[in-house]
């Protein structure tokens, strides 16, 4: 029996971060309930919810949140995979459909965050 | 005293073609009898041919580790009674290879507990009158680490093994943070290096399987926890 060469990961910063974005995340998840379902006056309706969006502050807690969830999840598939995987191609195809999701999902997002204005 | 069925799955490598297979055979059971007694029973009396691995019956040698109806157990510490049933399925322990009937390859657990460099690593050498001591206090962060029976119970029962075969495994986690929590050991970074492994920590993804496995009631999950808490202390410093 040979011993193997250990194969650094270097996971730990990625482990680590994810967990502070699981937390963060549950937090505006209930700051996003709390400010949409509870808070809100009268009839939940989308002048009320672009009113709140087109703020400054909305935006960058918006835009935050689309990046962090985008990461938690996106991450956590890539964990799934690299547990279960283990074929060269596949992984290499599976890892690059998940690069570029998260490519395409954030700029979507901040695309229709960022010029997004109340009343429009 | 009952009858129990004791369905046992079998393989021969002498009859590589035949598979795995499922043989059925009745016992006697007499009060306070374990599995082991059940299956020396089988063994002495029915059918010399099951093969199955024991030596200490005491819970102290590892040897007997076996899935029991369900569950990774010890089939010297488990008394057929307190199973609750009348028929009783044993099998290999999962995840490592089947030598012969219920006896298995522990290679797997063996590579897994070399790799996190089991020993004490010391920089200095012992002092020339004495021990390397330690205080009470110290002492005592080595409890319910110390004690594991090498038995394997806890790295056969781990999903996260069953999905990758170089996985460290929650045996040697559990060893490794016994060296890193010792007073007495300077390698803490050679221990943690060999952790943070592709197949290491990071593929643990606290399923709690090797708490439930372990017969000694250690907790391999808890260490794990420790030792990645202990490596992103030193990354974010
Ligand atoms: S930690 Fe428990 S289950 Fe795992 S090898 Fe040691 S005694 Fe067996
Ligand atoms: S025979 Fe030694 S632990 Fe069971």
């Amino acid at each position: 029996m040979s011993y193997r060469e250990s194969v650094r990961s270097g996971g730990a910063l990625l482990w680590f971060f994810q967990r502070v974005t699981g937390v963060y995340l549950a937090v505006v998840l209930f700051l996003h309930v709390i400010m949409t379902h509870v808070l809100i006056r009268g009839e939940l309706s989308f002048d009320q919810v672009a009113d709140r969006v087109a703020t400054p502050l909305w935006k960058t807690v918006d835009i935050s949140f689309l990046v962090v969830a985008l990461f938690h999840g996106l991450y956590g598939l890539w964990i799934v995979l690299d547990d279960y995987i283990h074929r060269d191609w596949l992984r290499v195809l599976l890892y690059g459909g998940i690069a570029i999701a998260a490519l395409v999902f954030t700029t979507l997002g901040i695309l229709t965050l960022l010029p997004f204005q109340a009343g429009g | 005293m009952a009858m129990m069925t004791f369905k046992i799955h079998r393989f021969n490598p002498d009859d590589e073609r035949r598979g795995r297979y499922v043989q059925e055979y009745q016992v006697d059971v007499r009060k306070g009898m374990t599995i082991l007694d059940c299956l020396n029973e089988i063994k002495w009396k029915q059918d010399g041919t099951l093969t199955f691995r024991r030596s200490c019956r005491s819970g102290i040698c590892g040897s007997c580790a076996m899935w029991v109806n369900g569950m990774n157990r010890l089939a010297c510490e488990t008394q057929a009674a307190t199973l609750g049933s009348n028929r009783i399925e044993i099998r290999p322990m999962p995840g490592y290879p089947v030598v012969k009937d219920l006896a298995v390859s522990l290679d797997p657990l063996v590579r897994g507990l070399m790799a996190v460099k089991p020993w004490l690593i010391a920089n200095g050498p012992p002092p020339t009158d004495q021990e390397r001591l330690q205080s009470p206090e110290e002492r005592e962060k080595l409890l319910g680490l110390y004690e594991c029976i090498l038995c394997g119970a806890c790295t056969s029962s781990c999903p996260s093994f069953w999905a990758d075969g170089d996985y460290i495994g929650p045996h040697a986690f559990l060893k490794a943070y016994r060296f890193v929590a010792d007073s007495r050991d300077d390698g803490a970074k050679a221990h943690l290096d060999a952790c943070d492994d592709k197949h290491g920590l990071w593929r643990c993804h606290t399923i709690f399987n090797c708490v439930e496995a372990c017969p000694k009631d250690l907790n391999p999950t808890k260490a794990i926890s420790e030792l990645k808490k202990e490596l992103v202390r030193r990354k974010i410093g």
